[in-house]
């Protein structure tokens, strides 16, 4: 029981930076990405071959895939972004299916479908951290550096610049702001950091194959941040525990056959994020809009 | 200073769909006085704007500020020149408070930080600080911009645009639906900053307003400049009063 | 041989996309709603023909009447109930593709629980391939499905062209007041884009049920393709939708020539990325300012 409720809570710390990473761009930056599960894959393809092929420990595998990650979105971001949002909204859509394609496909690097097996145990400046308890601790930290970092980006000018954008991008750009290099910084931001979490996740499992990279993921990390709350620090955090306890909460209801656990879980999650966008848009924990406050005062 | 050409435009023209919304105006906005662009509904007054800030580029004609082309830049390096505008919508920053719009508006840097160091910092904050004074907005630092009242945006713009350090300012309506008592201050700040060493052009429907604070007057219609020069000279002349007024000179 | 094989094909599907991104860019061009869920109404109105048409054995007239209406009061409801309410209060780009992203999530896997996860086709004999020259397969479906999204397009142009409600719905994806100048209410004409918009895709889910079959997260890729037709074609641009979606159903099956099927979608996606870096406005879009 100790080692499952363990278990249970590495994922939500993963799956919390995963999502603060991305509400880094769509809360602060209203930057719209379907493909925040290719940049958690390719941190962790990226971390899982450094260990394998060259016996890398975590902070270097990390350091790897985080690199990897922040070029291959800049190949994303700086054409994407030059134009109007809803372009960038096609093309991550249009790499998540494509980076999926060459996940499943190269073979020689990934593993193919059957992905890669035998990732070696974590280690950390020579000490091994393959310990639940260690590993819960360093993916916090990781979460907590992570928070720390995106509290201090939003709260300087390079995060009132790209709040400035979200709000009113032609004003933003009347005031000076370079629009399309400043959310290129901050796609580059949030993918880099959200492969901290695929490197987590690839020594956490020992294993990762495409199916943890997919569409449906992508997906479940904008429910996390729409449920705890767009543009809010903390938000994001709750929601990932509220996300990953749904299923097992599931579980424990009678009636509900196993094999659609899955499927109930997402249609709980589609039916939140219509709900709340018409009568809740800034979430459950985010700061509700004037007109909220005006409408719950008698 | 006064007199001094800061920004011209020669024979600029703009189509859209075959609809000329400029049609070959060429005007100057001389240093340290204000100018205001008059003339009916779809005269063309807005879409000139677009095209003096790199909203959009002329189809044909040149644009100068400082005695540089800015033809063609994008709108971003236009601002950093030192032109800045407001809008009729005004665009601002609605979920941030009325500090972090006007302290953003001083911070035209795309990197993670800003640079100039501790003296650079020092003199944004004095202009954040003298901008939220100026337009008494001092008590509502904290607010978020959709949170303020109607008079409070209007001002929250001006705020806005004076702490982005802006040389040129292009003002598209601002005054409209101001009460007359928030309107003499505006306008009392409009002629402060003027005097501290702004230039302006404003756009204007009412005509009083446009008496009282301007100092030339740039008639447009149906895309085309009819007419420019002193106020009394323009507001006085019977045949633009006509168009002004919807009666089509024959 | 094999080329003009691959041509053929690619026309048919080409004609499918088309029908689906013309139906998507009709509602943002004069809603400015961009409807994500626009899948869903092809997923719907594909699994409602395939229940009655192969479930239930009912005549393949009354089953398709039964999908255009599925489809039409799918539009309907998401304006009535999804977007009008959200758009009192908060119309942002962000608010609306959520909330419609909620729904396509909610419908995938509503199908996905009723008629099961796995490949369905309606069996006809109109998909049987015949050979009509030395190796090269035509079923006469290819034939039907071209012709009728021609039909359509016809049927379309005069609608947009000739009809008050046409004309009010190409005027509000210029200028939203010029409707009201009409005399007509933008909101019974966003209505009118709804329904016709999500109608135009029902020939499109009623051949695929017949040719590479249903899945439920068939509206996922079909929300892929009208998205890329709609940027390719040009934003806001009802033709253009047409020749993007033609040109990545060609794209798709020409590149199977020299790969293999699994890389269809990343095709779609090569195209798409080389017009968002070498035309960004499209085909026939007004440029949009690069700034």
């Amino acid at each position: 029981m100790a080692t499952y409720i363990i278990n249970l809570a590495i994922l939500i710390g993963i799956n919390a930076i995963l999502a603060v990473t991305l509400n880094f761009i769509l809360g602060y930056a209203g930057i719209f990405s379907l493909a925040h599960a290719i940049f958690f894959g390719i941190g962790a393809y990226t971390a899982a071959v450094a260990a394998m092929k060259f016996g890398a420990d975590f902070a270097a595998a990390t350091a790897a895939g985080m690199l990897v990650s922040g070029v291959i979105s800049l190949a994303l971001a700086l054409p994407a972004l030059r134009v109007r949002g809803e372009y960038f909204v096609a093309a991550s859509l249009g790499l998540q299916m494509l980076a999926l394609t060459v996940f499943s496909e190269w073979k020689s690097v990934t593993g193919g479908i059957g992905g890669l097996i035998g990732i070696p145990p974590p280690r950390l400046f020579g000490f091994d951290v393959s310990d639940p308890v260690l590993f819960l601790a360093l993916t916090l930290a990781c979460l907590g550096v992570i928070l720390i970092a995106i509290r201090a980006l939003v709260r300087s000018s390079f995060g009132r610049s790209l709040k400035a954008i979200r709000d009113d991008e032609t004003a933003a750009s009347a005031l000076g702001k370079n629009v399309a290099l400043l959310k290129t910084l901050a796609v580059m931001v949030s993918s880099s950091f959200a492969a901290v979490a695929g490197s987590l996740f690839a020594f956490f499992l020992s294993f990762i194959n495409v199916e943890s990279f997919v569409l449906e993921v992508s997906v479940q990390v904008i429910a996390m941040v729409i449920i705890g709350g767009t543009g809010t620090l903390l938000g994001p955090v709750i929601g990932a525990a509220i996300v990953l306890l749904l299923p097992a909460l599931l579980t424990y209801l009678p009636y509900l056959p196993p094999t659609e656990i899955g499927s109930i879980q997402q249609m709980i999650y589609g039916l939140a994020m219509v709900l709340l966008m018409i009568f809740r848009p800034s979430g459950l924990w985010g700061y509700g809009s004037s007109q909220d406050r005006k409408r719950a005062a008698p | 200073m006064t007199g001094e050409i800061l920004f011209q435009a020669d024979n600029i023209s703009k189509t859209f769909g075959g609809l000329k919304a400029v049609d070959n105006v060429s005007f100057a906005l001389r240093a340290g006085i204000i100018t205001a662009l008059v003339g009916p509904n779809g005269a063309g007054k807005t879409t000139l704007f677009n095209a003096m800030t790199g909203h959009l580029v002329p189809d044909r004609g040149a644009v100068t500020f400082l005695g540089e082309s800015i033809l063609g830049l994008p709108h971003w390096k236009v601002a950093r020149l030192g032109i800045g505008r407001t809008f009729q919508d005004l665009k601002l920053f609605s979920h941030m408070t009325v500090l972090e719009n006007v302290t953003t508006a001083t911070e035209s840097g795309s990197w993670l930080w800003q640079t100039g160091g501790r003296a650079a910092q020092v003199e944004r904050s004095a202009r954040i600080e003298r901008a939220l004074d100026a337009t008494q907005l001092q008590r509502r630092r904290d607010t978020r911009a959709v949170d303020l009242s109607y008079a409070e945006r209007k001002f929250l713009s001006i705020a806005r645009i004076m702490a982005s350090g802006a040389r040129l300012w292009l003002l598209d309506e601002p005054a409209s639906g101001l009460d007359r008592s928030s309107y003499d201050r505006f306008l009392t700040v409009l002629r402060n900053e003027v005097r501290a060493g702004v230039t302006i052009c404003i756009i204007e429907h009412n005509l009083d307003i446009v008496q009282s604070i301007s100092d030339r007057i740039a008639f447009l219609d149906q895309g085309r400049l009819l007419a420019e020069g002193e106020p009394k000279t323009i507001l006085s002349d019977p045949a633009l009063a006509a168009i002004y007024f919807g009666e089509r000179a024959p | 041989m094999v080329f003009l094989q691959l041509f053929l094909n690619g026309l048919q599907l080409g004609a499918i996309y088309a029908l689906t991104a013309v139906g998507f860019s009709l509602i943002f061009g004069s809603t400015k709603i961009f409807h994500v869920a626009h899948g869903s109404a092809f997923a719907i109105s594909g699994y409602i023909y395939w229940w009655l048409a192969s479930q239930l054995d009912v005549a393949w007239p009354v089953a398709t009447l039964a999908a255009v209406l599925a489809a039409a009061a799918f539009g309907l409801l998401m304006e009535r109930f999804i977007y009008r309410p959200i758009q009192r209060h908060e119309a942002s780009f962000f608010t609306v593709f959520i909330a419609a992203f909620g729904v396509s999530l909610v419908i995938q896997n509503l199908i996905g629980s009723v008629a099961g996860r796995g490949m369905e086709t309606v069996t006809t004999p109109l998909s049987r391939s015949v050979e009509i020259m030395d190796g090269l397969f035509v079923a006469p479906i290819s034939a039907i499905s071209i012709g009728v999204a021609i039909l359509v397009f016809t049927a379309l142009s005069y609608f947009l062209g000739r009809t008050h409600v046409g004309i009010a719905m190409r005027a509000l994806s210029e200028n939203p007041d010029l409707v009201r100048v009409f005399g007509l209410d933008p909101g019974r004409v966003a209505q009118w884009a709804f329904v016709i918009g999500s109608a135009v895709v029902v020939p499109g889910a009623i051949f695929t049920a017949m040719t590479a079959g249903l899945n439920p997260a068939i509206g996922t890729h079909v929300m892929l393709v009208s998205l890329a037709a709609t940027i390719v074609g040009g934003i806001g641009s009802v033709r253009g939708a047409a020749c993007g979606g033609m040109l990545l159903g060609l794209a798709e099956n020409l590149a199977y020539w020299k790969l293999d099927p699994q890389w269809s979608e990343a095709v779609t996606f090569v195209v798409l990325f080389a017009f968002i870096i070498f035309r960004p406005s499209g085909f026939f879009g007004t440029p949009t300012a690069a700034r």
